[in-house]
């Protein structure tokens, strides 16, 4: 059953691709091709917050519930993946930039507040290593990815606001509709759905890497 | 908690001393560095919001990461466990720091605006911004505190956890006091400031029991 919907994801993703490339149109106002990286760039940038957010949801009922290790490792596995999601739209996003503003980099608010998201997740990552008890670890960590799910939608949604932006706002904007054709729409949300799929597939893997990790470490000791 | 500490600074004035030291010296050296530009008082105001912002940001990161790690260190923590409830302590802590920051930002403000040689536009929403953002910045900082006290390296890893946090708090504070300072819209910086204070101290007092207590 897995081994299908695994499949089927496989198709999935490569019916997105070669409809990103060939059935969408060109947004208006957008130089040549430059608009086709949206149906890329836009669902990297949304998986990472989903990540983000399922490692809160791990951390909250790992501290509610009974502490159960597996849950700790299920959100630091979230995170490693989120933080490569948002590497990625950075760096997609940044190819974008060069292409229609000829730079890579100008401090744009979503520039500026994606890094910051994954700078407090990196720190994530930084305050894992510098913990040796493993309850401490699992249950500090806990604390501070709950904490991420008050302020990561601070860096999603609230900074990208603050002060004046030149990123196109047609999916998320405050006028509160959607700006852009059916046509790319439609490729859109298959994009969106096909990386989620593609984000749980991958982390349903690294978490049980690290369970079975674990499971080696227990019987060395 | 609130007594106990500042009756342990009043003995050892340690955090106090270096806190009014750092903010004037840091005033003193930027005044000295940029008053020969000749900058207009558009721009220097622009400047002075920023920088005491940076200066309270590095001086919360430099004196104030004590308030958890000096307890560890001390080994006073687990008589602490044992003397008060976690909301308690927690209580007792953003209380102490966050009276520290405001008696460094009666300090540092003032200074500032003489120093560069500025007029207040908006005084309440002055006092707004910098009340708002010492008391997310105390919060922040006493929360992640009380994590990093149980690691090592706890000073770099505190700058490490802390500067993401404070980020959306400074942007907040810089664009409330530069239109406290210069004049135009900026109520609404004031308003989100608390939203993100009010998420910060709620995230801290559920959050500091599964912290504090192993």
């Amino acid at each position: 059953m897995r081994r299908l919907a695994a499949w089927l994801l496989w198709l999935w993703m490569a019916a997105v691709i070669v409809a990103a490339f060939h059935w969408a149109p060109l947004a208006k106002d957008f130089l040549g091709q430059s608009s086709r990286i949206l149906f890329f760039h836009v669902p990297m940038a949304w998986v990472s917050f989903v990540a983000f957010m399922t490692a809160g949801v791990a951390s909250l009922r790992f501290l509610a519930g009974r502490r159960d290790a597996r849950r700790d490792r299920s959100a630091a596995a979230a995170i490693e993946i989120g933080l490569v999601f948002a590497l990625l739209a950075t760096v997609t996003g940044a190819i974008w930039a060069r292409i229609m503003w000829n730079s890579w980099w100008n401090w744009d608010p979503r520039q500026a507040s994606i890094v910051v998201a994954m700078l407090f997740y990196a720190a994530y990552l930084a305050l894992r290593t510098a913990i040796t008890d493993r309850e401490a670890r699992a249950r500090l960590c806990a604390a501070y990815a709950t904490l991420g799910l008050i302020v990561a939608p601070f860096f999603y949604f609230v900074l990208p606001r603050l002060g004046f932006s030149l990123h196109p706002d047609a999916v998320i904007n405050l006028r509160g509709k959607v700006d852009v054709e059916p046509k790319m729409l439609t490729v859109l949300v298959a994009s969106s759905a096909g990386f989620t799929a593609l984000f749980f597939w991958v982390h349903r893997l690294r978490t049980r890497l690290a369970d079975a990790e674990e499971r080696l470490l227990e019987g060395v000791e | 908690m609130f007594a106990k500490d500042w009756r342990a600074e009043r003995r050892a004035r340690h955090a106090v001393a270096t806190l009014v030291l750092f903010a004037v010296t840091t005033l003193v050296v930027a005044s000295l560095a940029l008053g020969p530009i000749g900058a207009t008082p558009g721009e220097r105001s622009d400047v002075a919001a920023a920088l005491l912002w940076i200066l309270l940001l590095f001086a919360a990161a430099a004196g104030l990461p004590r308030a958890f790690v000096h307890e560890e260190e001390s080994h006073t923590a687990t008589a602490l466990r044992l003397a008060a409830r976690p909301s308690a302590v927690f209580a007792g802590k953003l209380a102490w720091v966050t009276s520290l920051l405001c008696l460094l930002e009666a300090i540092a403000a003032p200074l500032a605006l003489a120093l560069f040689d500025l007029e207040l536009a908006h005084p309440a929403r002055f006092a707004a911004a910098l009340a708002a953002g010492g008391v997310g910045l105390a919060a922040a900082t006493t929360l992640l505190d009380a994590i990093v006290a149980q690691g090592r390296g706890a000073t770099t890893l505190f700058a490490a956890l802390a500067f993401p946090l404070l980020v959306p708090l400074a942007v907040l504070a810089v664009a409330a006091t530069r239109s406290a300072i210069g004049g135009g819209e900026g109520a609404e910086a004031v308003l989100q400031l608390v939203l993100y204070d009010g998420s910060i101290v709620v995230a801290g007092f559920l959050l500091f029991p599964v912290v504090w207590n192993p």
